[in-house]
């Protein structure tokens, strides 16, 4: 690629984010170069104005931009990342609602699910926590924009990067080797569903409000302002009144007024939808 | 809006936006500098630069009731970039020391070096702090005429000092190599004088670095003048009489203290958490090759052919090749495959040193035979053939791209043996690994089996006997590409269509203006590639297949009659301004900025007023070549541009127009 004057990069970044939120500042603007640069590549192209042109203007410009937001996005994660949130989900958020749930399922999402370890690790907790037995049947929907993400959280078989924080023990007890990587044994994929979507244009897919919880963590970092103000409204539509969204460490509602109100559990901040006047 | 509440971000946000052009947009951002949200302020600031004038921007940087407010006002005085420089320099005469200090400390970020005399007599200003600002604002503005001034603080106060050598280094002026040098090493000021002098990356102040380099023990200071003589001996080369006369003692005394530390920065294992430690490595490297130190070259092999080889492994000792030459068999069979790898990779390789490399063809480490593969070729030797070619043809991978990267780059002597890997019956593998020597190095001997490969039913091998081709002259070989732009893959099309404008050629013009008359996919490409041609003769049927081409192809063919030019073109673009899409309307515009002169200062005033950013960004571009008289108020105006980009490049123009700078296109193109 050429040298990339700050017109064009203006052109590609702003559609990126106009069609999937997500903004590309300071150093995460090499990380995005680079990953935009085989994409020229494969389309023989010089630079990132015609890139922008072919994804606006060519016949197959929206096929290769739909397929771009996955290439864009980070897919790290790992099983059992920031424990206290499963914790927290099995100790309070779950019995909280233990009248409500006798009647219906619990039902979580993952948002930005990726490759599905966070989806799995809240099952294996409330598996743990001993609900399979005597609590709710339950329901954890996965959703992430990278189709080939989807398509490996419905695989279940993982590398042993995903299983970083697992010991020996937890590795025996919840995966199958094969091959140098890890399958996920079966019975821990029960209730999981995991399916495409763009959080920018869920359409039908969200924001129904039927979810008690929504994890999505350390994926608004990623997100503009005008983005991350839309997703926070996308998620209260689609939680239960009461039902809690958990944001990663570095993610915060506190200098916003939205619907949810901060709750502080765990040792840390959750935010609880507030209910209907 | 949030249930009951008061408007969202989204929403503050998207008001600020549709602002109408009255008497109430001015309160209305004001009132958005002090949000609570900084997204929102942050739009406030841009729409402030645009739209208040400094005097009222100054006004609330004078108010220091609100901190938020004052804040904002600052950026946006400093969005406003040299707009508002005429007020910032009568700011500095204000009694208001705090408003002194921020007017200095924007004039500084402003960057506009017509600023600096107004800051220089503020240097000698009784408050410190306000000497202090102007010190690191004329650092900032780089400001060759504040230097003797500077030079004065040296030793003064202790404060302006530390500013005065920051600025110095910033400046970057050879007269204060003497002063800085003077501080090292029993100053407090020494570790910020070696960082000032790492900035000026003056040639002469290697010498005098060296002989303190010898001197200091401590680890910072060692570390921090290590970075300085590095990153001379990488701009400057290699000053010989003074690395090699400085080498010598370490070469005597390679248990000291010097040498000690070199051979820890050596040896030190690559850190994510060190962002300073491979700049030091390479330094050290650099020493130990130009200052010819024998005692620490196997500890530098061991780095460069470790797991965490630099990029440079290679140019190490290309200005000393005799540095590692003259112990080179010794490394060659060192114990550690490292360094056996080291020296193979940072040897600079002559005719006679085929046979001390043979042996190393079968050494035990595979990536130590890869190394040799390299190295043998470049030697050029007859010998090399003999046993590079068996390599491409039944080596380990890692062997065969060695030896494909070996015999790229060696003597066209090892070439002719290629014919064995090409012949029919040969595995399709070795005849891709000859195909890539080939598709890098032109050898006209083998084209007959080249061009009956480019017809091959595999598609890699196809593909790959393209890029051989494109290397053969002649006009069998362009016949081949052109054919190749009906194969029946796409990829295969693109990379003749590719091939065929790296190449140029007489024939390969003509085709691409008939294939234009086809309507399928390829057509998009074709256009590019007339662009890219330059093809002078396709004008007018670019220009007669514009109306009916749908809006991707006309894209290109702007873009292609632009490459080409010719006396129609600012015509051609003009029209397309006259059109509804801001596309077209945005290439058009980057054409005619790319052609502007004088004359054409109306047409970019009314594009600087464009509603579009793209086409006010061009317009900017444009004014740069317009004069200093109208355009340059216009400039004014687009460098306070609620986009920053626009912004950004107004600027570059102003400094253009004013002779600070070279032109914002880097190729300048005429009709």
């Amino acid at each position: 690629m050429s040298r990339v004057e700050p017109a064009e990069w203006k052109l590609v970044t702003d559609l990126i984010e106009e069609r999937f939120g997500l903004t590309f500042d300071g150093v995460r603007g090499e990380i995005l170069q680079a990953r935009l640069q085989p994409r020229l590549r494969a389309h023989r192209l010089d630079s990132l104005r015609s890139y922008y042109h072919f994804l606006r203007y060519h016949p197959d410009g929206e096929a290769e931009l739909a397929q771009l937001g996955g290439r864009l996005t980070n897919n790290e994660t790992y099983f059992f990342r920031e424990p206290h949130h499963f914790e927290l989900l099995t100790g309070r958020l779950v019995p909280e609602r233990r009248s409500e749930l006798e009647r219906r399922p619990l039902r979580i999402l993952s948002a930005g699910c990726s490759s599905g370890e966070e989806a799995y690790s809240i099952v294996i907790s409330l598996q743990n926590a001993g609900f399979e037995l005597t609590g709710p049947a339950w329901e954890v929907d996965g959703c992430d924009l990278n189709p080939d993400r989807i398509a490996q959280a419905r695989e279940g078989l993982y590398e042993g990067g995903s299983l970083r924080v697992c010991d020996e023990d937890v590795r025996r007890r919840y995966f199958r080797e094969a091959d140098g990587r890890w399958r996920l044994r079966d019975r821990h994929r029960k209730g999981t569903r995991f399916f495409e979507a763009n959080l920018r244009t869920p359409g039908g897919t969200l924001g129904w409000a039927v979810y008690d919880v929504i994890f999505c963590r350390n994926m608004l970092i990623y997100f503009g302002e005008r983005a991350f103000a839309g997703l926070i409204e996308l998620f209260g539509r689609s939680l239960r009144p009461g039902g809690y969204l958990l944001l990663g460490h570095s993610e915060s509602l506190l200098d916003r007024v939205t619907e949810f109100e901060p709750v502080t559990a765990a040792g840390g901040v959750v935010y609880r939808k507030r209910a209907a006047a | 809006m949030a249930p009951n509440g008061p408007p969202t971000v989204a929403q503050r946000l998207a008001a600020l936006d549709a602002l109408p052009d009255d008497a109430a947009r001015e309160p209305a951002i004001l009132r958005a500098l002090e949000d609570e949200s900084p997204a929102v302020r942050e739009r406030a600031i841009r729409l402030a630069a645009r739209y208040v004038e400094p005097g009222v921007l100054g006004a609330m940087v004078a108010d220091g009731a609100d901190a938020v407010r004052r804040n904002a006002a600052l950026a946006a005085l400093e969005c406003q970039g040299p707009y508002a420089l005429p007020h910032l320099q009568a700011m500095l005469s204000l009694a208001d020391e705090d408003v002194v200090m921020f007017a200095l400390q924007i004039l500084a970020r402003i960057g506009d070096p017509a600023a600096a005399s107004a800051v220089l007599p503020l240097i000698r200003h009784p408050q410190l702090n306000i000497a202090q600002s102007a010190i690191e604002a004329l650092g900032r503005l780089r400001s060759r005429e504040a230097v003797p001034e500077l030079l004065t603080l040296l030793g003064g106060e202790i404060w302006l000092q530390l500013a005065a050598i920051d600025a110095l280094g910033a400046i970057g002026d050879p007269v204060a190599v003497g002063p800085l040098i003077e501080l090292i090493p029993d100053s407090i000021m020494a570790e910020p004088a070696v960082l000032a002098l790492q900035r000026l990356a003056d040639p002469g102040s290697l010498g005098p670095m060296l002989a303190r380099f010898r001197l200091v023990r401590e680890r910072n200071l060692q570390d921090a003048l290590l970075l300085a003589i590095g990153v001379v001996l990488d701009l400057h080369g290699d000053p010989a009489p003074i690395t090699q006369a400085w080498g010598e003692e370490l070469r005597l005394d390679p248990a000291g203290a010097v040498a000690s530390y070199l051979r820890l920065v050596l040896a030190a294992p690559a850190s994510g958490d060190d962002l300073d430690a491979e700049e030091r490595f390479r330094a050290a490297a650099a020493l130990v090759a130009c200052a010819d130190i024998a005692p620490l070259v196997p500890v530098l092999l061991a780095r460069l052919g470790g797991p965490d080889a630099p990029h440079w492994a290679e140019a190490v000792f290309r200005p000393r090749p005799e540095t590692l030459r003259v112990s080179l068999d010794q490394h060659l069979v060192d114990a550690d495959p490292r360094v056996r790898r080291g020296a193979l990779v940072a040897l600079v390789p002559e005719p006679e040193d085929a046979a001390r490399l043979l042996p190393l063809l079968d050494d035990a480490v595979v990536e130590v035979r890869a190394a040799a593969c390299r190295a043998l070729a470049l030697t050029g030797s007859p010998e090399a053939s003999g046993r590079l070619i068996p390599l491409l043809r039944t080596g380990s991978p890692a062997e065969r791209a060695a030896a494909v990267d070996g015999l790229a780059r060696g003597p066209e002597e090892l070439l002719p043996a290629l014919a064995a890997c090409l012949a029919p019956g040969t595995s399709e593998d070795e005849m891709i690994a000859a195909l890539g020597v080939l598709g890098v190095r032109a050898y006209p001997p083998l084209e007959e089996r080249i061009l009956e490969l480019a017809t091959s039913r595999s598609m890699p091998l196809r593909r790959a006997a393209l890029r051989a081709a494109a290397r053969v002259p002649g006009s069998r070989a362009e016949v081949t590409l052109l054919r190749a732009l009906a194969d029946r893959n796409q990829p295969v099309q693109l990379e003749a269509l590719e091939l065929l404008v790296r190449r140029g050629g007489e024939r390969t013009a003509v085709t691409l203006m008939a294939l234009l008359g086809t309507g399928d996919s390829l057509r998009y490409h074709v256009i590019r590639a007339l662009g890219h041609l330059q093809a002078a003769d396709a004008v007018g049927r670019l220009h007669r297949l514009y109306p009916t081409s749908p809006l991707h192809e006309r894209l290109e063919i702007i873009e292609a009659l632009t490459r080409i030019g010719g006396p129609e073109l600012p015509d051609f673009l003009r029209g397309r301004l006259m059109e509804e899409d801001v596309e077209i309307r945005r290439l058009a515009a980057r054409g005619l900025a790319d052609l502007a002169d004088p004359a054409d200062v109306g047409m970019f005033r009314r594009l600087a007023r464009d509603p579009d950013w793209g086409i006010r960004n061009e317009a900017a571009r444009g004014l740069a070549w317009c004069g200093a008289g109208d355009g340059r108020e216009a400039l004014l105006t687009l460098a306070r541009d609620v986009e920053p980009v626009v912004a950004r490049t107004a600027r570059q123009s102003l400094d253009q127009l004013a002779g600070r700078s070279e032109p914002a296109r880097q190729v300048r193109r005429t009709a």
